[in-house]
């Protein structure tokens, strides 16, 4: 037991220190005084509501057109499949505000007020909830595609004998089979849209409050450090349900996974085409806001083609804005990215390998459980809590940790650990059965054993972890806009400068850059996208 | 820049790092001239606007993110020392005028008669021609919020909002959007021929006939004055004063008004010449002695964002 809690306590040191030590300062600003009467003011009332009920019908509207989407790139086999299928997962991985500045292309169009439906399409809620479809509406897809890809296909070939329809067989046969997955891709997406907050941030302009924006006004604007706390407490209530909602189906998707056995799915016939069409829309209307942007990036504020927006990006902006330019701004990015990724992965790595030893002793497997829970606390709290928290905690004191740059990747880090963890710790249960106990009757020691044997059997699920924490370091902007000051800018921030002071070339600047990353994550979507051997061909040489 | 590394050598920091609102920009030679003139190098850090920049001061006070700022204003001075920030006192560096702006070629074209007043806004002849900052976001909407308070009371204010919003007002979050985007008389060509901006942005506007495309409605304006002051636990308050000092030379100060578009506040600085013409300062002002600032500020936001929400 002793020897247990050895291993266990640096990885337990870095969580206590970096999520439970800032999250008690957050509990202990939101309970004080009066938080009840705070919670019930109208406007903050008005932000929980919206919050709520923005999420839900995102994620309704994302199960509506992720459902025939799920069925014709998952159940179905289609020539470009695989392609459209890690196509559609580029808004996910996209820096949440690259989407936001994308969207105010279409927020400031004159056509779209002019179409006769200007009253709808002049409501920011309106791009909001889009913009939350646009990039939730894969997380659907592959929740759901990968149950549906391995349900058995007889029921349904009988069904189609005795003369059912496409959507008859849906109802009655497979979406029954598919309800928890559909339970936990609405939570998942829940989730992520209650969390929203640089897309609120923008699209709304100021005039419309999430309990984000709520927690981030407080505590910028106003100094009530007493009704961020109780905001965020509420916030973290909120995700902690959606989260246990979204984990209770079996697996969910996680990871790039790019599953071969569609091969043996079949094709694709007229009668499909209901489906075929929804998601032929839902694949175009993901696409168009980025072939949009970049479109964008190539015109000046007068819609004449230039270079300019690129040229531009050495500089600082109109008037100076940027304290460092978009380059600067960019390679602090990338620093960041290194730091959080080495400490999600090697804590990430370390709790997962330490969960998936085998035992015998129920209090060990009790301890096991906690842990694993108190690991994966995380994922249900926001960047913008954790954020609040951070600036509660390290201001002064023993850990100035707020004076430092290391403030923000050591928050990205922390945020990606549960991912890490849940993406490892499965791919390990299943190898270590047979291989770890031989590889301890062979006479080698547990850790050599681990180091020798299993690392190298679960390198593509670390492949994969360290693919997901790069993409949270890279995008995220919560934290990174109330932490990172001056120099320390990350691409979001000076993305989120640019398009909220968009005077003279800046807005420019902000399509270029976000051109830029979106053709980028392209390119890695499309490289990860292409079959196994063709990426491990010389690895094997 | 390298050069700085032979005067390293003398005691003290040689870099004093400012914290100020987004507006913030000196000539680079200006720069250079402190750096000959003291051996500090001046570095900036942009935070937002007046309000953003005065609470992310107080929430980082243990361990300030700069030696001085510049830009907090009289709407922000009252937080600024009651959660004492400032090292010694706060020192005036300049003021501006907030007014409306309208772009006169867009009522001539239109044969509208502009606004004499704000108040005239919400006639229905200005329907949807108006944009101003958001108060919640931008220190210039808040000093217009606290006018429209003052000229008309409580709840009387609260009644030409809601009036403004059944007028179709444009409301967006910073000075940058609301006067380069959506004006029509400035580079953006926006939608809106009138913007909530200075006295002093028609100068910026003067066409190739000498002209101003633009002009300000000078009644029953709000002066907002702008202060610099040292920080307190600042890394290095010797060069936080030097350059306070510097910020009141009449070099700094003849500076102001190009870079920055507000008036020195050293009476003795000449103005740019068509400050004269394009440029004066308001004629009349709100009487906004009586508001408490800081004791009214987040119950008349909460008032306003309430009724102007998109939701």
């Amino acid at each position: 037991m002793l020897k247990l809690w050895a291993k266990w306590a640096a990885p337990i040191f870095v969580i206590g220190l970096l999520f439970y030590w800032p999250m008690a300062h957050v509990l202990q600003h939101g309970l004080t005084g009066s938080w009840a009467d705070t919670l019930l003011e109208p406007a903050v009332l008005e932000a929980i509501w919206f919050t709520i009920w923005q999420a839900v019908l995102s994620a309704l509207l994302c199960v509506a057109i992720g459902l025939p989407a799920a069925y014709v790139l998952y159940r179905r086999h289609s020539k470009h499949g695989r392609l459209i299928r890690a196509l559609i997962t580029v808004p996910f991985a996209l820096p949440t505000i690259v989407t936001a500045i994308g969207f105010t292309v279409f927020q400031n169009n004159d056509a779209a007020a002019a179409s006769g439906f200007g009253a709808l399409l002049a409501s920011p809620l309106f791009w909001i909830i889009s913009a939350h479809v646009f990039v939730n509406f894969s997380v659907v897809v592959r929740t759901v595609g990968a149950t549906w890809a391995n349900l058995a296909h007889d029921t349904e070939e009988a069904a189609q004998l005795g003369g059912a329809g496409r959507f008859r067989i849906f109802w009655s046969i497979s979406r029954p089979q598919l309800n928890n997955a559909i339970v936990s891709s609405l939570a998942t997406v829940f989730l992520y849209c209650t969390a929203s907050y640089g897309l609120i941030l923008v699209l709304g302009g100021g005039l419309v409050n999430s309990i984000e924006t709520e927690i981030a006004y407080a505590a910028n604007q106003r100094l009530d450090l007493q009704e961020a706390g109780a905001l965020a407490i509420v916030q973290t209530l909120l995700s902690i349900g959606a989260y246990m909602i979204s984990s209770t189906g079996k697996r969910s998707a996680i990871g790039f996974e790019v599953q071969d056995s569609q091969a043996k799915q079949p094709k694709l016939d007229r009668r499909d085409w209901p489906a075929v069409a929804v998601a032929s829309l839902a694949t175009l209307l993901v696409l168009a806001p980025l072939a949009l942007i970049v479109a964008r990036a190539f015109l000046n504020n007068d819609g004449q083609a230039t270079l300019d927006n690129f040229a531009d990006l050495g500089g600082r902006g109109a008037r100076n804005l940027l304290n460092i330019t978009i380059a600067q701004a960019a390679l602090n990015t990338l620093r960041n990215v290194l730091v959080a990724t080495a400490l999600a992965t090697v804590v990430g790595v370390a709790v997962a390998y330490l969960l998936s030893r085998r035992t015998r002793s129920k209090s060990v497997r009790l301890v096991n459980t906690v842990l694993n829970i108190a690991f994966m606390l995380p994922l249900g709290v926001s960047t913008i809590v954790l954020g609040f928290g951070y600036l509660l905690t390290f201001g002064a004191g023993w850990f100035p940790l707020r004076s430092s740059w290391l403030i923000v990747p050591l928050i990205q880090g922390l945020m990606a650990i549960p991912l890490v963890v849940r993406i490892v710790y499965p791919a390990l249960t299943s190898i270590s059965e047979e291989l770890g106990e031989q590889a301890s009757t062979d006479g080698a020691s547990p850790a050599s054993a681990f180091f020798r044997i299993e690392l190298p059997l679960v390198r593509e699920s670390i492949g994969a972890a360290i693919g997901y924490a790069a993409i949270i370091s890279i995008g995220e902007f919560g934290a990174a806009s109330l932490l990172a000051y001056g120099s320390q800018a990350t691409l979001p921030t000076v993305l989120y400068q640019l398009v909220s002071r968009p005077g003279g070339n800046n807005y420019g600047m902000a399509m270029a850059m976000s051109a830029i990353v979106i053709v980028l994550t392209f390119a890695v979507v499309f490289v990860a996208s292409l079959p196994a051997k063709h990426r491990t061909a010389q690895r094997q040489r | 820049m390298m050069g700085g590394l032979s005067a390293c050598s003398e005691a003290g920091p040689k870099i004093v790092t400012i914290a100020t609102h987004d507006s913030f920009l000196i000539p680079d030679e200006l720069i250079n001239k402190f750096h000959e003139q003291t051996g500090y190098s001046l570095e900036g850090v942009k935070v937002g606007d007046a309000g953003e920049l005065t609470n992310k001061l107080v929430l980082t006070k243990d361990a300030p993110i700069a030696d001085l700022f510049f830009g907090i204003d009289n709407t922000f001075a009252g937080v600024a020392t009651k959660n004492g920030i400032v090292d010694g006192e706060l020192t005036q560096i300049d003021y501006a005028d907030v007014c409306f702006n309208y772009d006169k070629e867009w009522f001539a074209a239109n044969g509208l008669m502009p606004p004499s007043s704000w108040q005239d806004l919400t006639l229905a002849a200005y329907e949807g021609l108006t944009v101003v900052e958001n108060p919640a976001t931008s220190s210039t909407g808040l000093a217009f919020m606290f006018s429209t308070i003052a000229k008309l009371g409580e709840p009387g204010w609260l009644s030409w909002w809601s009036a403004m919003k059944s007028n179709s007002i444009k409301i967006v979050d910073g000075w940058e959007t609301a006067y380069y985007t959506e004006f029509s008389g400035a580079a953006g060509k926006g939608d809106y021929p009138i913007v909530l901006s200075y006295s002093s942005s028609p100068a910026d506007e003067i066409g190739t006939d000498g002209q101003s495309r633009t002009a300000a409605l000078t009644t029953n304006c709000f002066r907002q004055l702008e202060y610099a002051g040292v920080l307190k636990n600042a890394a290095n308050p010797d060069g936080a004063r030097a350059f306070i000092k510097f910020m009141l030379s009449p070099e700094f100060q003849a500076a102001l008004p190009t870079s920055m578009y507000v008036y020195p506040v050293d009476k003795s600085v000449t103005l740019p010449t068509n400050w004269a013409k394009f440029a004066k300062p308001a004629s009349t002002f709100v009487d906004v002695s009586e508001l408490d600032f800081d004791k009214g500020r987040d119950k008349w936001l909460d008032q306003w964002r309430k009724l102007m929400s998109a939701g």
